[in-house]
């Protein structure tokens, strides 16, 4: 019987802690095959399971250009969360995947692209920027608009610090006001605004943003008025789901089913769906 | 082919050649003052006077509950093991036209790209066998979802009253096999059917409008919908017995070392539904629950899977503790 619920199994094989409650895990597939022949396109997302507590919906947050392992990064907030909290180096967990529709990267050859996170939105939004970044030479401009509540709260704080040092990103980093530090150099303000501010030139740009939703609803605003085209604006919504498959009923916006017609929506499709995310 | 009836008093024989195959019978029968799909062992169990079953019969294609896996933890790994769906040889006898309507959807909704097994499986095992109904109350709206007591949509076998006796119509390849493997308990000849109980059409509803309205997003933001469902509580009971509801939840169960991966029936109206882990909620308001459950019925089932969401059995209208008449809305729709 070929059974959709069932999920494979994972190994931990590394942890990295991000930001308070916030830690990403690097699994490898424990089926030697699997380890070898599991495909995933950026933007994908699968149902992680921690056994005896349940699943949890998250992004693919590496990229497909480093194949071997997949990673994830989650906030520790419920049951299943904090239990995968509490796994160790080593530890196995289960994974289904890759679900979902991807940001279609090979299109944007000769284009600047604009990354706008909010949070930790910067997860799905990362494996876009590693698989640009892996063939940098395809793309034009690069510009990374990334904040946070706090600066504690930044997420991939040494990837922040690589991709701020190399001289073929610019990188804009801001936090919320009141969540800076003495010695913080990055900006202080919500994100639609920095990234207004920041200004990226919209002609031959592609612009891929993810957040909390009412960031997402700003930023969108943000880049029209800026110029982008909304066919060339995606985001990614993340809305809780159980199955991933289609089935379960919940992470639909309207009549569009997330989990199957998604994750990844240009501003344009956004536009048409019901205000419901 | 010969026309088929089957005598009433012949039922006891029909359920013990299915029984004795090894296959499972499932009828309306009286349990705590109500009647309820069960499976049954015997003629005497199956109620004789109804309208229709308080649940549908949707629990044996699509369990309340039901385990997809099963894990053990080892010291240095976990054992994971799918579970195969028990799907038994099954009988649904005695369900009313409209809630077999309702089968096309869960099809579609179970195959789309992805095959549920669990569900596909157990619907193929289960031969249908519809009777139109002699009596209705004021709660059924067949007719307004072009539905009829004679509709056959889903069946596999269609029969009607005909005093002491049934008449047989074979409606689909799995009935005419129902029938072959029971041949000995139907007879053929010709009865006198009932009359059937035909539900008046509510004049107001105009499906046409409440779909071209539903996908107008206009309405969205409408206040006519907390006011129309401002008295709903959110318990979810319309979507429990609701023959094409299927929403459903997965969760694990079991100690640190062992457990199981659990399939559950859950319900669009419960605020945790859609809640996310930030604390950000799409449907925070019970009408915007109540909108997605009315959208789903009128908007997503007809626009995605070509199939109803809504079969008009009234099993939501008759359950409902605050009285809550999804064809009040319908009307509200049909402006």
């Amino acid at each position: 019987m070929n059974n959709i619920y069932l999920p494979n199994l994972v190994t931990i094989e590394d942890i990295y802690e991000e930001a308070p409650d916030v830690r990403s895990f690097r699994l490898v597939f424990k089926d030697p095959k699997l380890r070898d022949t599991f495909e995933f396109k950026t933007g994908q997302f699968g149902l992680y399971s921690a056994f005896g507590l349940g699943e949890s919906t998250f992004c693919i947050a590496s990229s497909p250009t480093r194949k071997g392992y997949i990673q994830c990064t989650f906030r520790k907030t419920g049951r299943v969360t904090g239990g995968l909290a509490q796994l160790s180096i080593g530890d196995t967990m289960g994974f289904r995947g890759p679900y979902g529709n991807h940001f279609p990267v090979d299109d944007w050859k000769g284009k600047n692209i604009v990354f706008i996170a909010g949070g930790i939105g910067l997860p799905p939004v990362r494996s876009v920027i590693w698989n640009v970044l892996d063939r940098r030479e395809d793309f034009g401009n690069i510009t990374i608009v990334y904040g946070a509540k706090t600066v504690a709260d930044l997420v991939y704080k040494e990837e922040l610090r690589h991709w701020e040092e190399r001289g073929d990103v610019t990188l804009v980093q801001t936090v919320d006001p009141g969540g800076q530090t003495p010695d913080w150099k990055g900006s202080v303000g919500f994100v639609p605004t920095v990234l207004k501010e920041a200004a990226p030139k919209a002609e031959n740009s592609v612009a891929v943003t993810c957040g909390p939703p009412i960031m997402i609803k700003f930023v969108l605003n943000t880049l029209l008025e800026l110029g982008f085209d909304e066919g060339s604006v995606y985001t990614t919504l993340e809305n809780r789901m159980k199955c991933g498959v289609g089935k379960c009923g919940r992470c639909n916006v309207g009549d569009v089913y997330v989990c199957k017609e998604g994750p990844v929506y240009t501003a344009a499709e956004i536009k048409k769906m019901y205000n419901d995310f | 082919m010969a026309d088929k009836i089957l005598k009433k008093e012949k039922l006891g024989a029909l359920i013990e050649s299915v029984t004795g195959k090894g296959g499972r019978f499932v009828a309306p029968t009286t349990d705590a003052h109500q009647v309820v799909f069960k499976k049954i062992k015997s003629a005497d169990e199956v109620a004789g006077d109804y309208i229709l079953a308080r649940n549908s019969f949707k629990e044996f294609l699509f369990p309340q509950t039901e385990v997809v896996a099963e894990f053990t933890m080892g010291k240095d790994s976990v054992d994971m093991r799918g579970v195969e769906v028990h799907a038994p040889q099954t009988v649904v006898f005695g369900a009313r036209p409209c809630e077999a309507a309702s089968l096309a959807g869960m099809r579609a909704l179970f195959t789309w790209d992805f095959v549920d097994e669990f569900y596909t499986k157990r619907e193929e095992n289960t031969v249908v066998v519809t009777v139109g109904c002699t009596k209705g109350d004021d709660a059924c709206f067949c007719t307004t979802v072009n539905l009829s007591p004679e509709s056959t949509e889903g069946a596999d076998v269609y029969l009607r009253e005909a005093g002491d006796s049934y008449t047989v119509k074979v409606i689909s390849e799995k009935g005419k096999k129902f029938l072959e493997a029971h041949a000995a308990v139907f007879g053929e000849g010709k009865a006198k059917e009932d009359a059937l109980f035909m539900p008046e059409k509510i004049k107001e509803v105009d499906l046409a409008k409440v779909s071209a309205r539903l996908k107008d997003k206009g309405h969205y933001d409408d206040p006519v919908w907390a006011k129309l469902t401002r008295k709903c509580i959110g318990c979810g009971a319309c979507t429990f017995v609701c023959p094409t509801c299927r929403c459903f939840d997965m969760v694990d169960e079991g100690t640190a070392f062992e457990g199981e991966r659990r399939k559950n029936w859950d319900s669009c109206q419960y605020d945790t539904f859609t809640l996310h882990a930030s604390g950000h909620n799409p449907r925070e308001h019970q009408h915007q629950r109540w909108r997605n459950r009315f959208m789903c019925k009128f908007h997503f089932y007809p626009e995605k899977f070509s199939s109803k969401g809504c079969v008009g059995c009234g099993r939501c209208i008759r359950v409902c503790p605050v009285r809550l008449d999804i064809t009040e809305v319908m009307v509200e729709f049909s402006k």
